[in-house]
């Protein structure tokens, strides 16, 4: 981490104010999205119909809660699947391998392992922000509310929730029309075996982070608070709520319909996962 | 084909796959972990590549990378100088 540049970044959040900043996001009426679990797929498609939704002002800015009903490495946008993954491994142990929309690293994901939720907001949340100050805009409620829940969690650029034993989770962003798409993916409990013959990590990337495998730099909430995975995800909505405002919506069923077409001509497809081979 | 990594510091991981042919690079694959807005912006980078001589210096692969970058894109975590390098060590 080249010194200094978290502590720029929160300068720049300070200088907005803490009333600026929570004015920013009460301007909306929040809408809650929780769903019964959903194929990887199925989730990416997800993300950029509500995003679509929101930025042709369809859709009320959203917090959507993912439930994982299969285990995924899940690419990012510009990850090439040789370079990040053994597909026989995966194949093998039932994980699919999926591409979204945003760029940042491959995340391994099973059922009850992690916590993931995205925000679908209009651009002018963020308005006045550079990319790397909007991640920590965006970010900062979740980082204050793991610490309130005795999580020694920290916000680290460009786009990672840490803590002194590793990272917990990662933020990704892509922006569409006059809408932000940001999620989020926290390890709860990690699957390190699987994840490990999963997921190749090159030796580069180790020698940077000055770590031997990838299971090693992961610290999963787990082990860092005595909540079960439900409760954390549970106080993190209503804290969204207590501090931004928010209510139960749904994903409607022509969104759900979109969504449904997308992942199978899209998201299952060889040339999307593929794209970069 | 040559295969070449570049972490930068603080940021993103680079990676480039290189096909060379008559002393210049035909083909080039660029991928990593970093952002970038719009996507488009990677092919513009790729295409750009293409037709540089196998001995050109990181400093005019930059050039060349930097050229391609659309106006009004957004890299994050990286940069054209950080795809020169992932491209120079592909090549070596």
């Amino acid at each position: 981490m080249r010194p200094g540049a978290g502590h720029e970044v929160a300068v720049a959040l300070q200088r907005l104010g803490a009333s600026a900043r929570l004015e920013r996001w009460r301007r909306y009426p929040w809408q809650l999205l929780t769903e019964p679990p959903e194929t990887p797929t199925m989730h990416m498609a997800l993300d950029e119909v509500l995003l679509e939704a929101v930025a042709r002002g369809a859709r009320a800015p959203s917090l959507r809660i993912w439930e994982w009903a299969s285990a995924a490495v899940v690419l990012g946008r510009y990850q090439s699947v040789r370079n990040e993954v053994d597909e026989d491994a995966a194949a093998k142990h039932g994980v699919s391998v999926v591409r979204r929309i945003t760029g940042g690293g491959a995340m391994f994901v099973v059922p009850g392992g992690v916590i993931t939720y995205s925000l679908y907001a209009p651009l002018e949340l963020v308005a006045g922000l550079s990319f790397r100050e909007s991640y920590a805009f965006l970010d900062a409620w979740v980082v204050q509310n793991l610490r309130d829940m005795g999580v020694e969690a920290s916000w680290q650029p460009i786009n990672d929730i840490t803590s002194p034993g590793g990272k917990i989770g990662g933020a990704a962003q892509t922006r569409r029309g006059g809408a932000v798409l940001h999620h989020v993916t926290m390890a709860y409990q990690l699957d390190g075996p699987v994840m490990t013959a999963v997921l190749r990590v090159g030796r580069e990337k180790l020698r940077d982070k000055g770590i031997a495998s990838a299971d090693k730099r992961v610290a999963p909430l787990k082990a860092q608070t005595a909540l079960p995975r439900e409760r954390i995800e549970r106080q993190l909505v209503s804290a969204f709520r207590d501090l931004h405002g928010l209510r139960q919506g749904a994903v409607t069923d022509s969104e759900r319909k979109l969504a449904k077409d997308l992942a199978d001509a899209k998201h299952a497809s060889h040339d999307w996962v593929h794209l970069l081979p | 084909m040559g295969h070449g990594e570049f972490k930068v510091p603080g940021g993103k991981l680079v990676v480039a796959d290189v096909e060379v042919d008559g002393g210049e690079i035909i083909e080039v694959e660029l991928s990593g972990d970093f952002f970038l807005e719009p996507p488009e912006a990677l092919a513009a980078m790729r295409d750009a590549l293409v037709g540089a001589p196998v001995n050109a210096s990181t400093m005019l692969l930059t050039e060349r990378v930097s050229h391609a970058v659309p106006e009004g894109a957004v890299m994050l975590g990286f940069s054209a100088g950080d795809v020169a390098e992932a491209v120079r060590r592909a090549l070596a």
